[in-house]
């Protein structure tokens, strides 16, 4: 190793130092630049959010007759809806089925996605001729109208149901990478050696190859969850599926349709506040992305 | 001739999913909770027609009776999907849902390629050009603005639009296709009328894919200007205009693949976009026919939407190979 001189522009500049824990190098790679540290924020803000923000509000929010869509104020920092509540308690109430919903169907995309990838690169023939065709057909079907459609008979009530729904419309592209990072995998020498000793097919897979997948994975979970806020956000929107609890999409339906958001400004604070949350959510994650990329590629940490 | 063998290879492929998402909706209907079919045989039995009768008005709708075992309906189902029969509408009484999901498409179909014209070149152009300015403020400044709005859901992109230009500042109008005083035609203000209402649309549509273009092409350009070729080209002192056309060409390629999944993604998105600004497209219908329980009309749409995913999909396809040479001595 050659000593490195740092410069002095804004270029992040990230030694390695040998022996240091994962926690502690990830932490120093997001300090690097401010943007990586609002995004952590952002997203940590909203975890918080999702996990404990029903529990800052009673069960049935309060209601305020004197003050349906009201202005901003001091009492009701983002206004008020139609029956005078505030949005901002509705705006952090709602957030735990969306979360929750969205962090399911990135579990469900990342586990359909990669077993079926790593099932088709590794045994290859028959079996992957015939996974890549049902990839193929997943990737081509409108996945909109089909959630859309499905919507008919699927009871969308529970954040799990609704995940599993959205994670098996959407591991198609997730499969097809896997898949083609397995077949490259697969002609490595590390994986004949293990082969060579006798292991287990499920071990090879599982143990030998899929570790060398993690990072870009763990990539994909991350966008994975904001594709599918925005697509429940999406189908609550529509009003295809039937309210149960309150959430963003839900909001906008009711700010859009009943609320007529788009003819006056009075209901304006009502569609603007789940509005903003999707786009703070989605910065923070475009933001904290590049941390991640950096994170769990060496190379680039490396490369001053 | 090999090329046509594809051809009847890659049609073959369509017809066959087209047949999977036929099965799929049929199954979807008759399991659904209630069972639609049979509860509009219910409700005309109530109205006072008698069992024959209402039986052959769901075969009409439907395309298959009621009372026949699941096999035998779905065989029934299939044969009239053959000859192009859809069923009847249930909310447009007597209509053929055939008639109503062509009349639906023009407008969709319309909207997502001026979206994805618009949108491919918009992303094209602003890719080059983050790309030869990287290092500088502007290169950065497009990258950003590429991966933010390749993040934005089109229906808050389309919401967002709506409302500023039609709320905020009243530039463009809102709600209709074209303006409600005009006669349907071949004349001149209509058809402007029309290209003036459908402005939001297209760029909702084009600002929501913008990003991925952006991205795709940067990345492209870049990775070609490392090329042995430019540095040749450079060396044999040709002009920076033609060294660039030399990169663009060779760059473009990568797009085409994109170029499918883009199209998928945008029809998909015609049922937000055409639901905001009130077109009577595809992506409507299919909201509406839910809304109604036109469970024939819903079928009928989203058939027509894959139908359309699946054929531009071929149509990329081929245009990938047309444009790329390389690809088709294997």
């Amino acid at each position: 190793m050659t000593a490195r001189t740092p410069k002095n522009n804004a270029a992040p500049q990230i030694p390695p130092i040998h022996g240091e824990s994962f926690l502690r190098m990830s932490w120093r790679v997001i300090k690097a630049k401010p943007t990586r540290v609002i995004g952590l924020v952002i997203i940590v803000v909203f975890a918080l959010m999702g996990i404990f923000g029903p529990l800052l509000y009673p069960h049935n929010l309060p209601i305020n007759p004197n003050a349906i869509y009201a202005p901003p104020s001091l009492r009701y920092p983002l206004g008020t809806d139609f029956e005078g509540t505030s949005n901002l308690a509705l705006v952090i109430t709602g957030a735990r089925y969306v979360l929750f919903a969205a962090l399911m169907a990135a579990l469900f995309t990342v586990v359909f996605g990669t077993g079926i990838g790593l099932l088709s690169g590794y045994l290859i023939g028959t079996t992957d001729t015939v996974l890549m065709r049902i990839t193929d057909f997943i990737l081509t079907i409108p996945g909109f109208p089909l959630l859309v459609v499905l919507s008919t008979v699927w009871n969308f009530g529970q954040p799990v149901a609704m995940g599993f729904v959205l994670g098996i419309t959407g591991w198609g592209g997730l499969a097809r990478a896997v898949r083609s990072q397995t077949l490259s995998l697969r002609e490595r020498g590390f994986i004949e050696a293990a082969r060579g000793l006798g292991l287990p097919g499920w071990h090879i897979v599982f143990f030998e190859i899929l570790p060398n997948m993690g990072p870009y994975i763990a990539m994909n979970l991350l966008v994975s969850i904001t594709g599918a806020i925005y697509a429940e956000v999406g189908l609550f929107y529509l009003g295809v599926v039937p309210f149960h609890v309150n959430n963003w999409g839900v909001m906008l339906n009711l700010a859009v349709f009943t609320g007529g958001a788009m003819e006056s400004a009075k209901a304006l604070p009502y569609l603007l506040s789940p509005l903003v949350a999707i786009l703070l959510l989605t910065l923070g994650v475009v933001l904290f992305l590049d941390a991640l990329d950096e994170i769990f590629n060496p190379r680039l940490r490396e490369a001053a | 001739m090999r090329e046509a063998i594809r051809l009847i290879k890659r049609l073959i492929g369509g017809a066959l999913m087209v047949l999977i998402v036929a099965t799929f909706t049929f199954f979807l209907v008759r399991l659904m909770p209630g069972n639609p079919v049979q509860a509009a045989y219910n409700t005309l039995i109530t109205r006072g027609m008698t069992p024959v009768q209402a039986a052959n008005e769901v075969r009409v709708m439907y395309g298959f009776m009621p009372h026949e075992s699941l096999w035998a309906q779905y065989v029934h189902y299939l044969n009239q999907l053959i000859h192009f029969n859809l069923g009847q509408s249930i909310s447009y009484e007597g209509v053929s849902v055939l008639h109503i999901v062509l009349s639906a498409a023009p407008w969709t179909i319309t909207l997502v390629l001026s979206g994805v014209v618009a949108s491919f070149l918009l992303g094209v152009t602003a890719g080059v050009v983050a790309a030869m300015k990287r290092s500088s403020g502007m290169g950065s400044v497009l990258t950003v603005s590429g991966s933010l709005l390749h993040g934005i859901p089109q229906f808050v992109m389309a919401l967002l639009l709506a409302f500023v230009f039609t709320t905020l500042w009243p530039i463009f109008p809102f709600g209709a296709p074209y303006g409600g005083a005009l006669t349907p035609g071949f004349n001149l203000p209509f058809i402007g009328s029309l290209a003036f209402h459908a402005v939001l649309p297209v760029v909702a549509y084009a600002l929501s894919s913008y990003g991925g273009w952006l991205l795709t092409m940067k990345s492209s350009v870049v990775s070609v200007m490392g090329d042995d070729f430019v540095l040749a080209a450079e060396l044999r002192g040709l002009k920076p205009s033609i060294r660039f056309g030399y990169i663009a060409r060779n760059a473009i390629l990568p797009l085409f693949t994109i170029f499918a999944l883009s199209l998928g993604f945008m029809f998909g998105g015609s049922v937000f976009i055409e639901n905001i600004f009130d077109y009577n497209g595809l992506g409507n219908l299919l909201l509406t026919s839910i809304n109604n329980r036109d469970y024939p009309l819903m079928t009928g749409a989203f058939l027509l939407i894959t139908i359309a995913v699946i054929l531009s999909n071929i149509v990329a396809d081929f245009l990938y190979t047309a444009v790329d040479p390389r690809i088709r001595r294997p």
